[in-house]
């Protein structure tokens, strides 16, 4: 017989098995991957987090997609693609884009932020926000943002003619680590912090 | 709270939305037990588990491999005509310079996508046969992995938002691809709600329990 406090049971990240907690770091018993205790993870989450936001500001500065046709050159940023969607009348898709590229990733640094400081500092313990939700949200709206990566790959290898020609521009690299980062960010967060300040 | 001993700790459940703790009861042929705090499902219950999984997964392996072999779209543009298919689409990009990116679709809609139902064809097969259960376990530890990182549902999306930024430009034909990617895409998401990983795990334990007595 063993005596356990409710308290100490936690989760394993990779398999959901119930493990015992053992300080620092506990073997899951099922699957054998490192639970870790929470002292690094807000670190991890953080710098995950700083690197994905530094990569969204060239993200939006630079074009997208740049379209050559008959020797004239021109450069559409996420922004500007998304107004001249709305010109054209797609409103649809300006949204769609506006949602994916614009919104998803801004909510879900803020929302992150939010997280990682109220896991630190009590700021938020009052407030009747529940914390799983939102983060479980922003796990799930958070690879949509991936969505004009792919435009952009599909119209490249799509349209390369002679005198018509879709490229790539470096805002998609920018774009693409930031949205892996935000990915990475969220995944290292920790959600048991969540419930050890409630 | 007592235990038996460590072991025991296999009939508890934490819910993985809210965290909330739970003991497992065993629940009849084909329902779902749900979490008393947010109503997120914890486990299913389903004999027929392993047979379900294997045909799921057989299929959406053949669909995925149709889906990468014909082309997705044809494309019309000043009389020439152009196709894409899922591998060209980041083959594409290498041969622009853009490593990164291409590095990361050619994983996000082709090798994860593969990668899972490979994985889940040969857990299925392995669960029913009841051998290897280390090979299993080190196939659920990568299936949990790199399940998160698969963007197919995604994928398919970008082309239909990419097509209707080229209405009006191009005369567009959706080719065979595009529907086998669409009913690939219908099984990867019924299978990614209605078989948890954790519900892998729980029939395996199971099975190779069975085995053993």
């Amino acid at each position: 017989m063993i005596e356990v406090n409710e308290k100490e049971l936690m989760r394993c990240n990779v398999c959901g098995a119930v493990n015992i907690d053992r300080g620092e770091v506990t073997p899951c018993r099922r699957c054998g991957s490192n639970i870790y205790h929470e002292r690094f993870s807000t670190q991890k989450s953080w710098a995950y987090l700083l690197t994905a936001m530094i990569a969204y500001i060239p993200a939006n500065l630079y074009p997208m997609l740049i379209t050559k046709q008959f020797g004239s050159v021109e450069g559409s940023t996420i922004l500007g693609g998304v107004v001249m969607l709305w010109e054209h009348g797609s409103y649809p898709i300006a949204l769609i884009i506006f949602f994916a590229s614009i919104l998803i990733p801004i909510i879900k640094f803020l929302v992150l932020i939010y997280l990682l400081i109220s896991v630190k500092y009590p700021i938020g313990k009052d407030s009747k926000i529940d914390k799983h939700k939102l983060y479980y949200m922003t796990e799930a709206v958070g690879p949509w943002s991936m969505i004009d990566v792919f435009v952009v790959a599909i119209l490249a290898a799509l349209i390369h003619l002679a005198n018509v020609e879709i490229v790539a521009g470096t805002a998609a690299t920018a774009f693409a680590i930031s949205v892996f980062f935000t990915l990475l960010a969220a995944h290292a967060f920790d959600e048991r912090l969540i419930k050890e300040y409630r | 709270m007592k235990l038996e001993n460590e072991e025991a700790l296999d009939h508890l459940i934490i819910c993985h939305k809210c965290h909330t703790l739970h003991e497992e009861v065993e629940i009849e042929d084909g329902t779902k037990a749900l979490c008393s705090k947010c109503g997120s499902v914890l486990y299913r219950f389903d004999s027929k588990l392993a047979d379900y999984g294997l045909a799921l997964s057989a299929t959406g392996l053949i669909f995925f491999v149709l889906a990468n072999l014909f082309p997705l779209v044809k494309i019309e543009l000043l009389g020439h005509e152009q196709f894409i298919t899922i591998p060209k689409t980041f083959v594409a990009l290498f041969d622009n310079g853009f490593y990164f990116v291409g590095l990361m679709c050619a994983f996000l809609i082709f090798i994860f996508p593969l990668l899972i139902f490979v994985i889940n064809f040969m857990l299925f097969l392995l669960l029913k046969l009841r051998k290897s259960p280390d090979f299993t376990k080190s196939l659920l530890i990568l299936l949990s992995h790199i399940k998160p990182w698969s963007m197919s549902d995604i994928f398919l999306i970008s082309i239909l938002v990419a097509l209707v930024k080229l209405i009006g430009y191009a005369q567009i034909d959706m080719g065979v691809a595009f529907w086998t990617l669409v009913i690939f895409v219908g099984i990867d998401l019924y299978m990614s709600k209605q078989i948890h990983v954790s519900e892998i795990w729980m029939l395996r334990r199971r099975l190779y329990a069975q085995e053993r007595a």
